[in-house]
């Protein structure tokens, strides 16, 4: 790594108006192995268009995430600013942060400024330590807000202990598109010696945006939550298209394996409810394909569901807007009530999982039990009559660990055990499980794409994960004629992985392809007459 | 929000060089946003591709699955990828002017 001591931005720079925070150089990035190495051999840093700095806010990084427009005016900037504030004051009251309000509070008062989660960060690291991108940092904005305007008690001592923050809209404006620096990981969380969440104040402060002042990224939120309550899916599909997908799904695996594969729907009193990811139908078709073919084989009794929004699991509102979690979660209960289902499967999706199994158990207090499509799988392959042969999986294999389903949710050993059974050459990445690294996509990122949002994300939050891939089969011959599976069992990481492979060109240099668990289970599965993994295709 | 600007075409375009409204969509304006693709002229083939998009956008209201789209045009992903540089959704769909596809995709 390149060490060279990075430009120091005080909170008073923070809030100060000037072109730009910190700048992308590759020269002070982590370094990765060859061929990855040349920097001039690679694609470069998009920089934005000419003309939209004087159109959006883009003083923090030269990045833009969110991109809102500039205020028109002196007043509409500080009509903004007035509602950030009010914003930040809901924030910290009972009423309106039902949610997360106490451990909120408890971030904001005990952090001991030890710094000891900074050296977990990812992104911090990564970007050879760039000092705004330090999860102490964004957190520390928030917490001098919270003394200064939400904390009662002297304000000059306030101000000598805790330190002061001008809150205008330069600060605000770059606080916003800063809370979209943050993959939402938690790794910091879970270094800290006394249990501060940074992850959770960069959510919440995303709250803040959205909630009260309707600023959030379009694909999250527009396009996301949005378009998935009224048409059905995040994707735009609605009913009939997404029949129509699985229609065309079903053919294409029963062509490819030579097993008669029809998809269920809205069957009553179905043990499982199965809800993919529905970016799945349309980018990675054989995933439900293969979930389809293996449930029906193992005799379970399943349905999928074709009503508005019961066919897509995602849940973004996870990542930005409590109320747009709970319309959302709400929606999947009441499927799942209607069709009077034993219970729900997740599919492979860790933000559906976290969503789905752990944030909206409040509002499912106990009505339908939720699965993992992992521990299902797991139960299939260990107890089920199914044969498997695992030669078929024996090229080198790497397990991705979805930060929803390992960090937050301890999902460690079920794919392992799968993996470990089927995938002769399986080999972990280090560190993972439950210490594992983002792939750079997270809360969101994965499909957020406007401006030069992928550059950085390619390059700065997966460069950790990228690293650690190519470090996981560095026994193996590096070339491209060695195909490596990187399993990634969630929808977003995958979406990340191939932007990752896309951008560094990790398929034609050094044979990596990437893909769910479950594709690997139906691979070996011995009532095929050939393996169904086709890398033509992939 | 940019525009994009091309002979007599002055359109309304998103951050990536989306038509926001598919509405305006006409062959000429095709024409000119296939430039913009590094696509200089707009074979048959161009066409067919194109056109078939278009029809599946008109019927479903998304892009549809890029596996469906080579099997139904028969062109082999390569193919696609000969024609529209940046591939199907970021090249094909945005000359068809569909809008960028969005979701876990």
């Amino acid at each position: 790594m390149a060490i060279k001591t990075k430009k120091r931005v005080t909170m008073k720079d923070f809030s100060t108006p000037s072109e730009s925070l910190a700048e992308f150089d590759p020269e002070e990035t982590i370094d990765l192995p060859a061929p990855y190495d040349k920097i001039e051999e690679l694609p470069g840093y998009k920089q934005m268009k000419e003309g939209t700095r004087d159109r959006l806010e883009a003083s923090l990084d030269d990045t833009i995430a969110v991109g809102i427009p500039k205020p028109e005016s002196k007043e509409e900037e500080e009509k903004l600013v007035e509602a950030f504030l009010r914003g930040l004051h809901n924030l910290f009251s009972k009423e309106n942060n039902w949610t997360f309000l106490q451990p909120l509070t408890l971030s904001m008062e005990h952090c001991a400024r030890c710094q000891t989660c900074v050296d977990d960060c990812p992104i911090y690291e990564a970007s050879g330590k760039e000092e705004i991108y330090r999860p102490t940092f964004r957190a520390e904005v928030l917490r001098r807000l919270y003394y200064k305007y939400e904390k009662g008690g002297n304000k000059l001592f306030k101000k000598f202990q805790q330190g002061d923050i001008d809150a205008n809209w330069t600060m605000i404006s770059r606080l916003l598109e800063l809370s979209y620096r943050c993959t939402l990981c938690r790794r910091c969380a879970q270094s800290c010696p006394i249990g501060v969440d940074n992850g959770l104040i960069t959510h919440e402060l995303r709250k803040i945006f959205s909630m009260e002042m309707g600023l959030a990224p379009k694909e999250l939120h527009e396009k996301g939550t949005v378009q998935q309550l009224e048409v059905g899916s995040s994707t735009g599909m609605n009913k009939v298209a997404v029949m129509d997908n699985v229609e065309f799904i079903d053919e294409d695996m029963t062509d490819r394996s030579g097993i008669k594969v029809e998809t269920k729907w809205d069957v009553e009193g179905a043990d499982v409810l199965l809800i993919h990811n529905a970016g799945e139908f349309l980018a990675w078709p054989e995933n439900p394909g293969c979930f389809a073919l293996l449930l029906d084989a193992a005799g379970i009794s399943w349905t999928l569901s074709s009503d508005l929004v019961g066919y897509d699991g995602v849940n973004y509102g996870l990542f930005y807007d409590d109320a747009q979690l709970a319309r959302v979660a709400m929606k999947h209960l009441d499927i799942a009530k209607k069709l009077k289902v034993k219970k729900i499967v997740m599919g492979e999706c860790g933000h559906e999982h976290k969503a789905l199994g752990v944030i909206a158990d409040r509002i499912f207090s106990g009505s339908i039990p939720r699965e993992s499509a992992m521990t299902l799988m797991e139960d299939i392959v260990f107890n089920s009559n199914l044969e498997f042969d695992p030669e078929r999986n024996d090229f080198p294999v790497t397990l991705h660990d979805p930060c929803n389903m390992a960090r937050s949710m301890g999902i460690v050993e079920p794919q392992r055990r799968v993996l470990r059974k089927l995938a002769p050459q399986f080999r972990e990445m280090t560190p993972h499980g439950v210490r594992n690294y983002c792939c750079g996509g997270g809360s969101g990122f994965a499909i957020m794409s406007g401006n030069n949002f992928t550059d950085w994300r390619v390059q700065v939050s997966g460069r950790k994960k990228f690293k650690q891939i190519l470090d996981a089969f560095s026994d193996v011959d590096p070339g491209p004629e060695t195909k490596k599976y990187v399993c990634a069992p969630c929808s977003n990481c995958k979406g990340q992985i191939r932007d990752l492979f896309e951008y560094y060109g990790a398929t034609e240099k050094s044979g990596l392809y990437y893909g769910g668990l479950v594709e690997l289970i139906v691979n070996s599965m011995k009532l095929l007459k050939e393996p169904f993994i086709d890398w033509e295709m992939m | 929000m940019p525009t994009f600007e091309h002979g007599e075409f002055k359109v309304e375009v998103d951050e990536d060089g989306f038509i926001t409204d598919p509405e305006i969509w006409n062959e000429e304006l095709a024409t000119a946003l296939a430039t913009t693709e590094g696509v200089d002229e707009m074979t048959e083939e161009h066409w067919k591709l194109v056109n078939y998009l278009r029809n599946y956008y008109m019927q479903f209201g998304i892009a549809p699955m890029v596996r469906k789209l080579c099997k139904e045009t028969g062109f082999p992903l390569k193919k696609v990828y000969e024609m529209f540089p940046s591939g199907p959704a970021k090249g094909a769909c945005k000359v068809a002017g569909l809008p960028k596809p969005t979701g876990c995709v």
